[in-house]
């Protein structure tokens, strides 16, 4: 294998990486807590923009080309914390619009339009991230100890985009196989109820907010860190309906299912698009792939909305099942047959 | 906090002649100008299975709904085991003991059954972000000793079979013995149930009615909205009789059947 192979595979696996980082956390608020987030993006391009203000120096550098907030010029890894961190509190006012007083469906709106305004107010205010050109020259995480244009590199951050996914898929399948996740599936189905029966609604869907929040931040910091520029272009609302897009393809109220559709849509659809030949009038292709895009979510509602991997039953053994004899005192661990992430 | 920590903090010992558990004064709640309920006084006595019924629209789920906290009252003072509750949320009331059930069926639906059940048992170490996060060697214990609880309630209520059914696919009679059984895993003081038997099979419905018998027995306060008044006969003492947003009479069903207002009440209902 050539060596532009090898880079054109390194970064697919860096988007793909960042797509399931992304998707995992939507997959916690949407499929999991029924928290319907349309403003997600708005999560991630936070992130973004804090690991780039971070780890650049300050905006007189570089000839003074471009204007940002900050420019403090930390190490790795402060940026990406502080990306997750920004990120979660940037969920704090958000949970407003949460109340009981908002339905579901008026929060999704809410979301959007939010996630609209705010990329109108980033694009025409230029002091904050330099406005609609964006932020670029973000440093490479670690440049000085390895060669940002290396096949090394490349290999370094796929590592730590897996590594980060991985540990991301592990403590959310942790909080959704306990009893703490179930009371978020329960909130999902109707959340009066589970109010009704002692569960703080509005504090647990703060929380799913703050945490997925968190993750769509360092999702950012990891991608920014990666391409080194970020623009309003590369966060318009469209791209949580790409999300969304995998959520329901892949399976909603699973993690496995999250991953499976953060592979097949972000990054699988929108790379098998890419080679559809030139044709029509300019604008016509990338026009198209939004129409895949969308037929795909329709399609899936419609015959399979249940998606790739469905959400799975979670048995129990029952109390009679577990101790067979009376004179067991020890109870053996609960059985869970359920993989279910 | 949790209802077994309330119940050893707050609560006050049971005083002699005051056998009331919550008391309701001065409810109102309006509805863009319309008026629900309309200055309702209730004292609902400890330990009793109490009655309330009136024709529609006579205010009764709205009434239910105050005393859970899931609506909020234009005005009045609602008060349970000594404390003022007014201002506390639906959660904070559920934790403290004070649970509804509602008339149309509010089962989880993509839960099984089993997890219905669990799902309501305070003071799970692992029903909480952080404790969660600690692992199932923090909280299997617990679960494993609700399991057993639920075990139990499943084969009383004879939904032994269902366990690891989906809630959503059951019958509707048995969706609401699992929202029964889900409240009683909660260990309520006060159970608010509104209209427990409507869409039953009457067989199912009868057992209901000798379970809540029992829980009453066993020292439950439980006030049940009902439309049949020969369950409410069987079943319930005393009956509080609302009509137009009012409370008509609070008495014996026996007493109730002399009183021509109430007889008129549910006639013209």
């Amino acid at each position: 294998m050539n060596n532009q192979t090898l880079f054109y595979i390194t970064t697919l696996v860096v988007y793909g990486g960042v797509d399931v980082i992304a998707c995992l956390g939507l997959s916690m608020q949407f499929g999991v807590a029924g928290v319907v987030n349309f403003g997600f993006i708005i999560f991630q391009a936070a992130g973004a923009y804090t690991a780039a203000v971070l780890s650049l120096p300050s905006d007189r550098a570089n000839g003074a080309f471009q204007q940002y907030v900050a420019g403090l010029h930390l190490p790795f890894p402060v940026p990406w914390i502080g990306a997750a961190a920004v990120g979660g509190v940037l969920a704090i006012p958000f949970t407003g619009l949460l109340s009981r007083r908002l339905r579901t469906d008026n929060t999704a709106i809410a979301m959007l339009v939010t996630a609209v305004i705010a990329n109108a107010l980033i694009t025409n205010y230029r002091p904050l991230f330099n406005g609609a050109a964006g932020v670029s020259l973000v440093p490479a995480p670690l440049a000085s100890a390895i060669d940002p244009l290396s096949l090394n590199y490349q290999y370094v951050y796929c590592g730590v985009v897996i590594a980060v996914a991985l540990a991301t898929f592990l403590v959310l399948r942790r909080l959704t196989a306990s009893p703490y996740g179930r009371s978020l599936r329960a909130m999902r189905d109707n959340d009066l109820a589970a109010a009704s029966i002692g569960t703080n609604v509005r504090g647990r869907r703060t929380a799913i907010l703050v945490l997925g929040g968190s993750i769509a931040g360092l999702s950012g910091a990891i991608l920014v860190g990666y391409i080194n520029l970020w623009a309003p272009s590369a966060w318009t609302y469209q791209e949580t309906v790409v999300l969304i897009a995998a959520l329901i393809v892949g399976g909603l109220g699973n993690h496995i299912g999250a991953v499976v559709g953060a592979l097949v849509v972000p990054l699988g659809f929108e790379e098998a698009t890419r080679y559809i030949p030139a044709f029509g009038p300019p604008g016509l292709v990338p026009a198209l792939e939004w129409v895949i895009i969308g037929s795909l979510i329709l399609t899936f509602l419609w015959f399979r909305p249940q998606g790739l991997v469905p959400e799975r039953r979670r048995i129990l053994g029952l109390a009679s099942v577990r101790n067979p004899s009376t004179e067991s005192v020890d109870l053996p661990s609960l059985k869970e047959s359920s993989t279910d992430a | 906090m949790r209802s077994t920590d309330f119940q050893t903090s707050t609560e006050p010992a049971p005083q002699s002649g005051s056998g009331i558990i919550l008391r309701a004064t001065g409810l109102r709640r309006d509805y863009d100008g319309v008026r629900a309920v309309d200055g309702v006084d209730l004292a609902i006595g400890r330990g009793r299975l109490t009655g309330l019924i009136g024709p529609n629209g006579a205010g009764k789920s709205t009434t239910l709904g105050i005393l859970a906290g899931t609506i909020e009252p234009t005005a009045g003072i609602i008060s349970y085991a000594g404390r003022d509750v007014t201002k506390l949320g639906t959660h904070g009331r559920a934790r403290a003991g004070l649970l509804r059930t509602f008339q149309q069926a509010s089962e989880f639906k993509r839960l099984t059954v089993l997890e219905n059940l669990l799902s309501s048992v305070p003071g799970n170490p692992g029903d909480s972000l952080f404790g969660a996060l600690r692992g199932p060697r923090h909280w299997r214990q617990f679960e494993n000793e609700a399991l057993d609880t639920a075990t139990a309630l499943l084969q009383r209520f004879r939904l032994e079979p269902q366990a690891n059914d989906y809630a959503g696919n059951l019958s509707g009679g048995q969706r609401r013995l699992v929202e029964i059984m889900r409240a009683l895993m909660a260990r309520p003081q006060v159970l608010l149930l509104d209209e427990p038997m409507a869409g039953v099979h009457p067989k199912l419905a009868r057992e209901i009615g000798e379970h809540l018998i029992a829980l009453r027995d066993d020292g439950m306060t439980i006030l049940m909205v009902e439309h049949e008044l020969s369950i409410v006969d069987q079943l319930c003492d005393p009956v509080i009789v609302m009509a137009d947003g009012r409370v008509l009479a609070e008495r014996s069903m026996f007493e109730l059947r002399q009183n021509t207002a109430v007889v008129e009440a549910y006639l013209a209902g």
